[in-house]
């Protein structure tokens, strides 16, 4: 250094992704990241596709890759590829994931009492996955004090049966709203300040105890019997010892839990990322957080180097690669200008975006998606952008990846994790043989 | 008045104005260290960038309307460590470290600071008393009855990790050397830097100097070592703005000479660079001339070398060191943005496996631990690194910067060096091998003295 056989510039699920696959193959690898965002700031959950009227992940997947323009048109059996590597990543750091692409899509709770489709969930939030049946109670649990998570608030909002859409709705919503120990007096109750809490055993006992005792006081646990109800947590079950506290939940609580991830910060997602950081550190990939890329150099129409800011002067990394999962408008991988246009402002890349009449929604929450969701960069097979579909490759040692990636609309499609992580995965894949060349004699191919 | 003259006085230049980009994500809270341990600090986002806009509010108050003035709306601004994992967690590019900063400095106008913060930012005078009576001052510091004592008058906590002065200052060691060269000024900045040695080199640690005084001659640098004084960063976290703009201008005088004058001004504490780098431009607001010269400059000792060794200019003819090595990169070196120039040079060294503990803060933060009321905190932060550093089982650690050195130490029972130590043990190693096989050649035999007492 400084010089990196790939930089990736973006730490969010498909910059990780293809960071942390790029170095299990021997690649060095540089991230560089202007900050924290997007794993901070999303459920936790692993979201491939739900589309209304479809009724399993993989079914949206296809229906979107049928599309043809859609991100998924060139990802194929790479989703189900990666999604079992990242899931073999993530379980070797203690995070596990449950849930099948062709399982029927669940509908669950929300912290504001609304419903999602999901098909895959981290361990802390699974038992929400199994489908609710006759006689079953959701009692929805949360600590008194706590401004994220109202349960009487929830509770009345999902015993409306039009907020589960198809799904068969609990037979029973309940709301108990717990004093838990020594929280009284504090001024900024959070989820991070619960989730710390939880970490540590002794505050751990007393909580469960008082959550256990609440539910068994009100007759939903020992009245119903465990078979017969669920309880919905706040997701602040633990950061650093997550799996203990899921344990001991299990073993205390009358009623099987899950957690309900919460506006953020986001306690399952802060889970994911720091997995996935301790991934790549594990296979001796670098992170650079807090400076951002300021520009990329050229040499012979290739990327020779990227450099990012510095207190003074600059970080120049050579590199032989670059993967770019800056992220949509969100996340600051494009940029609106006055005018009107949409641009990517590291290369300068052509941006494939609605005009700018189509910009301000009539209605931003319309079930057709927002125009500008799908804004974002043309590419080819392998990843590489091109100017205009079928178009030659503009950069050859450049892939783009996750939401930076045009034709998806990951609000109505909630496909924004898999377009990610297969993405992530592909471009690892595919830049593979350029950086590192596989050991000698195994023969061994991703593909 | 105009809009913009308003705008202006609101945004307190560009670390205010960035309030406005903040998105209240909460992010910052989640990367805060302190947060992490205590209660008595709500988090960089409540005390940054949502308490700047009462400070705004303040400063945009038309006179006359009988609004409140708020001075700052939070005195727990002070449990801030400045250590600025904040800012770089945000990625919105709101500067909520150096908010906090700020803030604090303003307090002081209205509060004054308590006589101990005052005393944590005088290190010249702290370590030339110190080092003048150092037998004495070290039983003193050493002691734990008088230590109590001080932790009730003072308030630097009894257990606080302390360093150990000098029997010289590092300066008076220099101006005494014996002198067979020819002067270095002379020799142009393709061959002399000039030193930034800081008052830990100085007063506590002149071995951190030698080695970076052999390091640098290895590489065919000779060493200027100007007149200086603090840098100003104990001053700044303790909130006495005006007293470190009088030290940043006494360093500027004497470096903007050398810096306009093509040299290269390297130092070994990763945050008296930094601070020459940033916090007299973005802090002091001092953004002359000088300022801008200076810090264009200013190179922490590992960037430099690592610029050496990118450019096949660095001297490799490291030994083999057969050890593994935990490494912590301060967080002041975080705020540089230029990776971790130390595991690279490390990267060079035969035998040598650095392990980067990837923590983010040691708890000390420059003097925030050394007082009565954050000594716990400072400890309770640190405690994983020190946990990892003591389970290592490994013979010494490495870290950039000295108080976090100190504090590591203390805590772990683990001797901490300097990542120049190491590379000049490097060299030594490879000396003594040449010698052995009788082979020393080349730069082994042109290698120059370390300085020694």
């Amino acid at each position: 250094m400084p010089s990196a056989d790939v930089v990736v510039v973006g730490a969010g699920l498909a910059g990780l992704s293809a960071a942390i696959a790029l170095a299990e193959a021997g690649a060095t690898v540089q991230v560089l990241a202007a900050g924290h965002a997007a794993t901070h700031w999303a459920s936790g959950g692993l979201d491939v596709a739900a589309l209304p009227g479809s009724p399993t992940a993989r079914a949206g997947v296809l229906q979107l890759a049928a599309i043809g323009t859609h991100p998924y048109a060139l990802v194929g059996d790479a989703l189900e590829e990666s999604l079992a590597w990242l899931r073999a990543t993530l379980e070797r750091e203690g995070l596990r994931y449950d849930g099948e692409l062709d399982a029927p899509l669940r509908t669950v709770p929300s912290a504001i009492g609304g419903t999602r489709r999901v098909a895959i969930l981290p361990a802390g939030q699974a038992a929400a996955l199994a489908p609710w049946t006759a006689g079953q109670a959701l009692v929805v649990c949360g600590p008194a004090g706590f401004k994220d998570f109202w349960p009487d608030a929830i509770a009345a909002s999902l015993r409306r049966p039009a907020v589960w859409g198809d799904a068969t709705p609990p037979s029973m919503v309940r709301a108990i709203t717990v004093e838990l120990p020594g929280l009284a007096g504090l001024r900024n109750l959070d989820a991070l300040e619960l989730a710390r809490r939880f970490d540590e055993p002794g505050w751990r006992a007393q909580a469960l105890d008082a959550i256990a005792r609440a539910l068994d006081t009100d007759g939903a646990g020992r009245g119903l019997g465990a078979a017969a109800g669920r309880v919905a947590l706040p997701a602040v079950l633990g950061l650093d010892d997550h799996v203990a506290v899921l344990e001991a939940a299990r073993a205390r609580l009358p009623l099987e839990a899950f957690e309900v991830p919460l506006v953020p910060p986001s306690i399952p997602g802060m889970r994911l990322y720091r997995v996935l950081r301790a991934a790549l550190r594990r296979h001796g990939g670098r992170i650079q957080v807090g400076e951002p890329v300021l520009r990329v150099e050229l040499q012979g129409g290739r990327v020779s180097a990227v450099v990012s800011s510095a207190a003074v002067r600059e970080l120049r990394i050579r590199t032989d690669a670059l993967v770019l999962a800056t992220g949509g408008i969100a996340g600051g991988g494009l940029l609106a200008t006055a005018d009107g246009r949409l641009e990517e402002p590291l290369l300068g890349l052509p941006v494939e975006a609605p005009a700018v009449s189509e910009w301000l929604a009539a209605d931003p929450f319309d079930p057709a998606g927002h125009p500008l969701e799908a804004a974002g960069i043309r590419v080819d097979r392998e990843l590489r952008p091109v100017a205009s579909p079928g178009g030659p490759p503009i950069l050859d040692n450049v892939r783009i990846v996750g939401s930076l990636l045009a034709g998806q609309r990951y609000l109505r499609e909630r496909c924004g994790d898999g377009v990610a992580l297969s993405s992530g995965w592909l471009a690892a894949r595919s830049l593979r043989g350029m950086v590192a060349p596989p050991p000698a004699g195994t023969g061994e191919d991703m593909s | 008045m105009t809009i913009a003259e308003l705008v202006g006085q609101a945004t307190v230049g560009e670390v205010g104005f960035s309030a406005d980009q903040c998105l209240k994500c909460n992010v910052c809270n989640t990367a805060c260290p302190v947060a992490r341990v205590t209660d008595l600090f709500p988090g960089p986002k409540y005390v940054g960038p949502q308490a700047q806009r009462f400070r705004s509010a303040t400063a945009l108050a038309p006179q006359g309307l009988g609004l409140p003035t708020i001075a700052t709306p939070d005195r727990t601004v002070d449990y801030c460590s400045s250590c600025g994992i904040c800012t770089s967690a945000c990625p919105a590019g709101v500067k909520i470290a150096e908010m906090n900063s700020r803030a604090r400095a303003v307090r002081r106008e209205t509060v004054r600071a308590p006589f101990r913060d005052w005393l944590l930012g005088q290190t010249d005078l702290t370590g030339r008393l110190g080092v003048a009576f150092a037998p004495l001052a070290n039983w003193t510091l050493r002691n734990g009855l008088i230590r109590a004592l001080i932790e009730r008058v003072i308030g630097i906590h009894r257990r606080a990790p302390l360093p150990v002065f000098a029997r010289r200052t590092f300066q008076a060691r220099w101006a005494a050397r014996p002198r067979t060269r020819a002067s270095s000024p002379e020799l142009g900045p393709e061959r002399a830097v000039v030193y930034f040695h800081g008052c830990a080199a100085n007063y506590y640690e002149p071995a951190v100097a030698d080695a970076a005084i052999a390091v640098l001659r290895r590489n065919g640098f000779e060493t200027i070592v100007p007149p200086q004084v603090c840098c100003g960063l104990p001053l700044i976290s303790n909130g006495l703005y005006a007293d470190a703009r009088r030290r940043a201008r006494q360093n500027l005088d004497v470096l903007a000479d050398y810096a306009r004058r093509g040299y290269r001004i390297v130092g070994t504490s990763t945050s008296c660079t930094h601070t020459l780098k940033a916090e007299y431009r973005e802090m002091l607001d001092l953004d002359d001339e000088a300022a801008r010269v200076v810090a264009e400059a200013t190179w922490d000792i590992s960037e430099f070398l690592r610029e050496l060794a990118d450019t096949g200019r660095l001297d490799t003819g490291f030994g083999r060191l057969d050890e593994e090595l935990p490494y912590h990169a301060p967080c002041q070196l975080k705020s540089h943005g230029i990776g971790l120039p130390a595991l690279d040079l490390f990267a060079l060294v035969p035998g040598l496996r650095a392990i980067d503990l990837d923590h983010d803060c040691c708890g000390v933060a420059g003097t925030y631990g050394f007082k009565r009321e954050k000594y716990d905190i400072a400890m309770a932060v640190g405690a994983p690194l020190f946990e990892r550093v003591r389970a290592s089982g490994a013979a010494r650690a490495a870290c950039d910067s000295e108080t976090c050195r100190w504090q590591i130490e203390r805590a772990s029972g683990t001797p901490m060096r300097h990542p120049v130590e190491i590379l000049a043990a490097a060299y030594a190693a490879g000396d003594a091998a040449g010698m052995r096989s009788g082979a020393a050649a080349g730069p082994a035999t042109t290698r120059g003295d370390v300085v020694a007492e």
